[in-house]
């Protein structure tokens, strides 16, 4: 049975799909949101429509249904409540974590803290980007309904909407960068990549980095083909 | 180090300085990128000022058509106006610094003929433009900047010379100024043509 309990499920399908479904749009509406600052691209047009502008504010009216979407998607599903109740769950734990990884940064070796399904840096991922995407969407639909009627609307606002919004997209940078390259890039935590896509991890892997977690996910949430 | 101590002090160090230089590099490029300027054209590349080459060309339905050069223009009766700048896209720079020459001094100068109820105002690139009334042309704070907040207008911000109608929308400033053309008809321009507003006055 030894392969049987090389990998473990870690997400299911609906918390894999809201995942992506926010996270390709987000990256897009970065991407065209950015081309503010390349005029030559911005100045890239079709029958006289600026193509990443509009790409940007239609892609933006899809992130708010997409993103009412996830949260309605929470309501009927049990497994995306309990990876969200994880997320946002902080206690001592959490804190020791944190003070583990700073005492390891500065090359002090400390007792291995108790982590659960996700680490306190995870969760401190979730919080920022869940607030940073309300603030943003706020800001972009003042600044969308702007684009179509400035009857709505005052220069005073759009102009401290769009100082805001313009504040909050280049803050997500850093964020998104760190946590593309946590997720994806850096050996030690790469494997979650699997988990997101794939929906399952390596158990040796669970074991090292959320043991708290995996010793009872190992127990009960097996693929059913490997109980 | 010292017994206990988490980190050495010159790593302390080294994180405060390292600190201290991104947060303050941090602070100056976030406060440009919200507060400043965005670029806007049309056409690319940006049309390229030659001082001695250039010519504003003011013609159309006038009595006394003219041209001037950058020195010219430069020594004409010149005036400093404080704005705000709108665009339309919804972000704002306030306070800009201007100095200019006003439009009515231009128009004075052409003596538009009776017909003559707008004018079109033409880039360096030949795809851009925009358009005024006359009446609207004459308001006291119309005016064709070359300065900007005490320097020469930069090459991303219209160089030599660009429309400046601070109760509009900055649409309606047109940039890479070469042409100031009076007409019977209104030529709306090339945002207009797309669907913008013509008069684009801001309702504050």
């Amino acid at each position: 049975m030894a392969r049987a309990a090389e990998f473990v499920r870690r997400f299911e399908v609906p918390t894999r799909l809201a995942h992506w479904a926010l996270a390709v749009p987000f990256l897009l509406l970065l991407l065209t949101g950015l081309t503010n600052y390349l005029p030559r691209l911005k100045a890239l047009a079709i029958g006289g429509f600026r193509l990443f502008a509009w790409a940007h504010v239609l892609l933006g009216f899809a992130m708010v249904v997409i993103a009412v979407l996830v949260v309605l998607s929470l309501l009927r599903s049990r497994s995306m409540r309990g990876d969200a109740e994880a997320l946002a769950a902080f206690g001592d734990d959490d804190v020791r974590w944190l003070e583990h990884e700073a005492m390891a940064l500065a090359g002090q070796r400390t007792a291995t803290p108790r982590v659960g399904k996700f680490n306190a840096g995870q969760k401190i991922n979730a919080a920022i980007s869940a607030l940073a995407t309300i603030g943003l969407l706020g800001t972009g639909v003042i600044l969308g309904i702007n684009t179509f009627s400035k009857s709505v609307f005052t220069v005073g606002i759009t102009g401290m909407t769009f100082s805001w919004h313009t504040l909050l997209a280049l803050a997500t940078i850093p964020v998104v960068l760190g946590h593309i390259y946590l997720a994806a890039l850096n050996p030690a935590t790469r494997e979650s990549l699997r988990g997101i896509t794939r929906g399952v991890v390596r158990h040796d892997w669970a074991m090292r980095h959320h043991p708290d977690w995996a010793t009872h996910a190992s127990e009960h949430e097996l693929p059913p083909e490997h109980r | 180090m010292a017994p206990g101590s988490l980190i050495s002090r010159a790593k302390f160090l080294g994180l405060m300085a390292a600190g201290g230089v991104l947060g303050y590099g941090g602070v100056l490029v976030g406060q440009r990128s919200i507060e400043g300027w965005r670029e806007n054209t049309v056409e690319v590349p940006t049309p390229k000022f030659d001082p001695t080459a250039y010519r504003l060309t003011i013609d159309g339905l006038c009595e006394q058509p003219f041209t001037l050069t950058y020195d010219d223009l430069r020594g004409l009766p010149a005036v400093t106006q404080v704005s705000d700048f709108h665009c339309v896209e919804g972000w704002t720079v306030p306070d800009v610094k201007w100095q200019g020459v006003r439009l009515q001094q231009i128009i004075d100068r052409a003596k538009p003929s009776k017909d003559a109820r707008y004018i079109t105002f033409h880039s360096m690139g030949g795809i851009y433009r925009d358009s005024l009334a006359l009446q609207q042309a004459q308001l006291p704070d119309a005016l064709l900047a070359y300065d900007m907040d005490d320097a020469r207008l930069p090459e991303q911000r219209g160089a030599p010379l660009r429309v400046v109608m601070p109760r509009m929308f900055g649409y309606k400033g047109a940039k890479w100024l070469r042409r100031i053309e009076f007409r019977d008809d209104q030529d709306i321009g090339y945002w207009e043509d797309r669907g913008w507003r013509v008069d684009a006055w801001i309702k504050a």
